[in-house]
């Protein structure tokens, strides 16, 4: 019981508009496990990404991660369990446009805790990008801004990690650095979880899960 | 952090900021326009009570015959006691010295004017134009002793042609009224004569005096039907040495009273009444009140429109940086850290567009001043953080709503695509 990091019991996600995206899934992540997501379009990936992510709530069931019962947490509880547990990579890094890529770094420990531009800078070093440090978003290649975007995600050392598509946007070379990194993530201890349409790319996984209709097939 | 955040988003988004700042800009500175040019026009309002004269008239205590204002009826001044002119110094000797301006003695005597025929009778008035009086015992020693005054410190808008009297002990020049020098045809340089009647007693001894005409007066008031002479000219063909009539006197205030001017002067000098020119007061600053209402009004729209415009563009950037705001919230940003950058940002805003606004507004200022109150408008510091402020707050009022929308943005927004 101690190593399952996720517990996921009997969710289900009802939008306002009726679509049920998610149907009464359950699913249980170990400690340092790779977890690969994968199915058709629509099948609730994301939605399933985003209830773990404490970015949005189930309408049903319940999420336990790191013993915590997140379902009961409110809006501003479950903004600070996130920051103190989560790393989301996202497919369009989201890096803000008028920070250079150290600022968006540091801006993630400024929200989180405290600056300290050293740390910043050492994540920026591990996805070697410690050349680029003043480089703004629209200055950077698409590898080096999604790896902004893990350096970011790294900085406040959270066990887990959280890629819906990280390399969708990428060319296989970009896409195999991003990668590399991840595996290292993996290696170092950190619980990933991470959504793809790529076959290849699910293998890396410990497991690989299938959903369909928002069931885990 | 926060700061560098703040600083670069202002920074690197410079349209959108100037925008917005360009919109309180514009209600900054007709906030700062009509402020200027109402605390400067009640100031001087204060200066244009001289153009009615003077606001206090003094006179002997005994006159239980009323002195008109601001010129005399000659009827009634035949008979009366007299302000003695070596009392006149205790005027600015008062505690509201400072706003003594000037103060005029005068002595009148009614005179005839013209060649036999078409005989005019005139009100002959003796003055100080330009004479600096002793203050034998100032008030504080600090007080300067030598006070200079006269008609010409009082009544500077008149509009004289030719020159005025200069000389305090010139006992041949004139100034004319307009309307007397018309009506007898005299002009400037030309000598004339004046007859009157010294002693009332005795009907047939009459005696003459001969006087030059230096300058002519235009004041659309009574002093167009007198003639005006030095003090002493008048005294000495009266036999009334030493002797004035009224005394005019000019305070400048706008806030303290007037009746305690009358009041002081009134102690200084005992048997004298000291009457304040109240009516002309209070409807000068009706019809300034009047003014200000409006301002007030122009600029309550002003600045609402302002609102409006800080309003719009705030909203416009919040929807544009929706995905910055689930994504600062996505890395642990709670909603005051994101409402503080809004402010933040609404706070600069007010304070670039109060500034500028300020700088603007004092322009606007002159071009009101000089077009509507045919003056100039002096720069006023104390304006500038009155400008802040208002601009601050309707900036920060009209970001309620839109920093309302930003704290309502889902982070799960960044996980979905465009
Ligand atoms: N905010 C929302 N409101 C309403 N319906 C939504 C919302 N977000 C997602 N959905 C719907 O829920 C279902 C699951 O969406 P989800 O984004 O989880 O799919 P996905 O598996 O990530 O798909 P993709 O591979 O295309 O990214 C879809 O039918 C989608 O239209
Ligand atoms: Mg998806």
């Amino acid at each position: 019981m101690e190593n399952h990091v996720i517990d996921i019991k009997n969710i289900s996600k009802i939008y306002e508009n009726n679509t049920r995206a998610l149907d009464n899934l359950s699913l249980i992540i170990k400690q340092g496990e790779w977890t690969s997501i994968m199915g058709p379009s629509g099948s609730g990936k994301t939605t399933l990404l985003n209830v773990i992510g404490c970015l949005d709530s189930p309408t049903n069931g319940k999420v336990i991660i790191n013993g915590t019962e997140i379902t009961k947490l409110n809006r501003n509880e479950l903004t600070r369990f996130r920051r103190e547990n989560i790393g989301l990579i996202f497919q369009q890094y989201h890096l803000v446009p008028y920070l250079s890529a150290l600022e968006n770094v540091m801006m993630a420990q400024y929200y989180h805790s405290v600056v300290n531009e050293n740390d910043a800078i050492n994540a920026l070093k591990k996805v070697g990008l410690d050349h680029r440090l003043d480089h703004i978003p629209a200055h950077l290649s698409g590898g080096e801004q999604q790896r902004v975007c893990i350096a970011r995600a790294l900085v406040n050392e959270p066990r887990i990690l959280l890629a819906d598509e990280p390399t969708g946007n990428l060319d296989q070379k970009n896409g195999e650095v991003v990668l590399k990194l991840i595996k290292n993530l993996h290696e170092e201890g950190h619980t990933i979880i991470l959504i793809t349409h790529n076959p290849q790319i699910g293998k890396l996984g410990d497991k690989q899960l299938n959903l369909v209709d928002g069931k885990i097939n | 952090m926060f700061w560098r955040i703040l600083r670069k988003s202002i920074t690197k988004r410079k349209s959108r900021i100037a925008i917005a700042i360009i919109s309180v800009l514009m209600g900054a500175s007709i906030a700062t326009a009509l402020l200027s040019v109402s605390m400067d026009v009640s100031e001087k309002v204060g200066f244009e009570f001289r153009k009615y004269g003077a606001n206090l008239m003094v006179v002997p205590k005994s006159d239980i015959i009323d002195v008109g204002f601001p010129g005399v009826d000659f009827g009634a001044v035949t008979d009366q006691r007299y302000i003695n002119e070596s009392d006149l110094w205790k005027i600015k000797s008062i505690f509201w010295r400072n706003n003594v301006l000037g103060f005029a003695p005068l002595l009148y005597q009614v005179v005839e004017i013209g060649d036999g025929e078409n005989n005019q009778n005139v009100v002959l008035a003796g003055t100080y134009f330009n004479k600096d009086i002793e203050i034998i015992e100032p008030y504080s020693t600090y007080d300067d002793p030598i006070f200079n005054t006269g008609i010409k410190v009082i009544s500077p808008w008149w509009n004289v042609n030719g020159s005025w009297i200069e000389n305090s002990s010139d006992n041949k020049s004139s100034m004319v009224g307009i309307n007397v020098a018309e009506k007898i045809g005299l002009k400037i340089g030309d000598t004339y004569t004046i007859s009157f009647i010294r002693d009332y007693e005795d009907q047939t001894n009459i005696s003459y005096y001969d006087l030059t005409i230096i300058g002519i007066i235009e004041t659309d008031g009574n002093e167009d039907n007198q003639i005006f002479v030095n003090l002493q000219v008048v005294q000495n063909i009266t036999g009334l040495s030493g002797k004035v009539h009224t005394v005019q006197v000019s305070a400048l205030c706008n806030n303290c009273p007037v009746d305690t001017f009358a009041y002081e002067i009134q102690g200084a000098i005992p048997y004298v009444d000291a009457r304040s020119v109240k009516q002309l007061v209070s409807a000068e600053m009706n019809i300034l009140g009047k003014i200000e209402d409006m301002m007030f009004l122009v600029t309550i729209v002003a600045l609402l429109a302002s609102a409006l415009g800080v309003m719009t563009t705030m909203t416009t950037s919040v929807i544009e940086r929706k995905k910055e705001i689930g994504l600062m919230k996505s890395v642990g940003a709670e909603n005051k850290k994101i409402v503080a950058l809004f402010l933040g940002e609404a706070t600069i805003i007010g304070i670039a567009g109060g500034i500028l606004g300020y700088i603007i507004g004092f322009a606007l200022s002159q071009f009101i001043g000089m077009s509507v109150f045919n003056t100039t408008i002096s720069s006023r510091i104390e304006v500038l953080p009155i400008a802040i402020g208002i601009s601050v707050g309707v900036s920060l009022l009209a970001s309620i709503l839109p920093v309302r929308r930003a704290t309502k943005v889902e982070p799960a927004i960044v996980l979905r695509g465009e």
